[in-house]
């Protein structure tokens, strides 16, 4: 497994540093742009970008790096950057490594978009069980029901290492069950919404893993980019598709042998009429009909794919800017698209292809996994947002007008809400750097008041319930180093379970409610409309 | 099993000796800690990939001279020195009894 990664990474490092390197160089200053690269690609490249354009951290180029001293650089890649994932590398690399970074970074502007190619994607495939007739046919653990299991992207301090991992924990013992190593950092976790024994986990260098949750184990991997966190899985499990920054493609793959089928180049005219090559945001798989549905960030666009012969593209224009994550709603028909500088959650009618309704959505909107929740007769989505400005609120919408509800005063910014149809409250992690960073705040979902704020610990966020809605899970990241879980009704703390640096946290009871919050009968009637078609 | 309740036993334990003999604070050590110690020593270990020593269990006059040696330069380290540099006597009483009960 490792000798594997490290073999992939070295081809690819191997064909960046073609693109990089000028043939009339000498040597010697080839040999050190390349050694520089390298360390690069082998400690910064998988949070900053590999092409320095960043990605979950900031971009790492003559350009952003411009009139910054190169000492405070040094102490920062030292010491780390505390409230942020940014860990310490002292004692990692040597001081020399860390000048040479330095100097190298503030002289280099951003890369060209590397290429990776349907070839590139193909040749990375890697078989790890040739034979799945010989995985067991029941979980070789105990366990009621698969829906119980909870999955953790652990980071690992470095975003690289032995604590990147996917941890798979069952959540009604609060006992972890698997562990995936990940090479680098753990970022999304998907599931087969047709069969119950497969999971697909993408990590921050686009490499995706296909595990079998009976016998937790790797059984496929292939790398479909450099940086991006774009996975989804279709309806009848067929297929995946998945979305890069680096570079700006997307990719739809055979579910599963993780063969690619058809590459996307992500580019397109953005709401301000300026043709964009574009990241790719969210994309996601709809109980509603055989498409995948994917955000181009830049452009502004969403696409809708059909799973039929030339995989088809309908374009949808205008629907923000910079537009990121989204959530399902009404049988997976609707789509919540969160646009960041718009400050506007788009909602999508996924049957007609067209825009519904734009409705206000805080403050930098990032609806993470998104909820939506059915009270007194009515749906409501909650959406989180960044709050990086005055109006610290989580909207709430009503889903079958398409309309503004409230906007519940929160104590900052946040990145993601849990709801449950057996539980009380909608969770929202405040992620404002303090230590409001410590904490969640529960929202009632009858009174949209805040009526509890806990101490989570870390840098708390990503709740999620378990799929009987009893209990409330949490990520105390950055140095928290546990995943805390809470009584959904008493918010009382159950347990704790240590890891390094957990992230998300994705309840395999999603493919039931296709929405966090929306009753499982939500999914049956998507099923129903399916059958009739 | 095992690693779920170890949290819970250990806070028990830490709950009788909040208070330890010399007055430090465990409470106030383990935020101390979690704001300038754990990004490198971890709340409770380092990562299993880095460089950083543990101090879980170590002896508690160790920690609080070693912190003080630190913060005074006696003892040379650039980043232990700049760390340790923003610690107050308490501080250092606190975050050494923290880590000093806490189990290895």
């Amino acid at each position: 497994m490792k000798i594997i990664k490290k073999l992939l990474s070295k081809r690819i490092i191997t064909s960046l540093a073609v693109l990089l390197l000028p043939i009339s160089h000498p040597a010697s200053s080839d040999d050190k742009l390349n050694a520089m690269h390298t360390l690069y690609e082998d400690n910064c490249a998988s949070c900053h970008g590999s092409d320095r354009g960043g990605f979950i951290a900031p971009a790492l180029n003559s350009e952003s790096l411009k009139g910054r001293s190169p000492t405070s650089l040094r102490s920062l890649i030292m010491t780390g950057s505390f409230d942020t994932l940014m860990p310490p590398f002292y004692g990692r690399l040597s001081d020399d490594e860390i000048r040479g970074l330095v100097k190298h970074l503030q002289s280099t502007p951003k890369l060209a978009n590397p290429k990776w190619t349907i070839e590139d994607i193909k040749a990375s495939v890697k078989v790890y069980v040739k034979d799945e007739t010989t995985l067991p046919a029941k979980p070789t653990y105990a366990i009621d029901d698969i829906n119980n299991i909870i999955g953790v992207a652990a980071r690992g301090k470095y975003g690289r290492g032995t604590g990147s991992k996917a941890i798979f924990i069952n959540s009604v013992t609060h006992q972890i069950i698997g562990e995936i190593p990940t090479g680098t950092a753990a970022h999304i976790i998907d599931y087969d919404p047709a069969n119950p024994r497969w999971a697909y986990v993408k990590n921050d260098t686009a490499e995706i893993f296909k595990v079998d949750l009976y016998s937790m184990q790797i059984v496929r991997s292939v790398k479909t980019g450099f940086n991006g966190p774009g996975l989804g899985v279709s309806r009848d499990g067929k297929y995946i598709m998945a979305g890069s920054y680096v570079p700006h493609n997307a990719v739809i793959l055979d579910a599963q042998t993780l063969e690619p089928l058809k590459t996307f180049d992500l580019e397109g005219i953005d709401p301000d009429g300026k043709m964009v090559s574009s990241d790719s945001g969210m994309i996601i798989g709809t109980p509603f009909a055989d498409i995948f549905a994917i955000a181009l960030e830049n452009a502004g666009q969403v696409w809708v794919v059909d799973l039929k012969d030339g995989f088809p593209v309908t374009k949808i224009e205008n629907v923000g800017r910079h537009l990121h994550d989204a959530f399902l709603s009404h049988g997976g028909s609707k789509l919540m698209v969160a646009s960041y500088v718009d400050s506007i959650v788009t909602a999508i009618d996924l049957k007609e292809r067209k825009i519904i309704k734009k409705l206000e959505a805080g403050c930098v909107p990032h609806v993470g996994g998104g909820a939506a929740v059915e009270v007194d007769g009515r749906t409501l989505g909650f959406g989180t947002n960044f709050g990086d400005c005055d109006k610290m609120v989580v909207s709430v919408w009503d889903l079958d007008k398409m309309e503004v509800v409230k906007q519940v005063p929160v104590s900052g910014g946040t990145e993601s809400p849990a709801a449950h149809a057996n539980a009380p409250y909608v969770a929202v992690d405040i992620i404002s750097k303090d230590t409001r960073a410590r904490t969640i705040q529960l929202i009632d979902k009858k009174s949209l008041e805040v009526i509890k704020t806990l101490d989570v610990g870390g840098h708390a966020y990503f709740p999620e319930y378990s799929a009987d809605g009893k209990f409330l899970y949490v990520s105390a990241g950055y140095s928290g180093d546990e995943v805390v879980v809470y009584d959904s009704t008493s918010l009382a703390k159950i347990a704790s379970i240590p890891m390094e640096s957990p992230a998300g946290l994705f309840s395999h009871g999603r493919v039931k409610y296709m929405t966090r919050g929306l009753s499982p009968d939500e999914f049956e009637n998507a099923q129903q409309l399916k059958g009739a078609k | 099993m095992r690693r779920v309740a170890i949290s819970g036993i250990m806070l028990l334990g830490l709950y009788s000796l909040a208070l330890s003999a010399n007055g430090a604070s465990i409470y106030a050590g383990q935020e101390r800690a979690a704001a300038v110690c754990a990004q490198c020593h971890g709340i409770k270990k380092p990562s299993a990939d880095a460089p950083f020593p543990s101090l879980a269990g170590r002896d508690f006059t160790y920690l609080k001279l070693a912190l003080e040696q630190y913060r005074d330069k006696t003892r040379r380290s650039d980043i232990m020195n700049a760390i340790a540099g923003s610690l107050t006597d308490n501080d250092i009483s606190n975050v050494a009894a923290y880590y000093s009960k806490l189990k290895p």
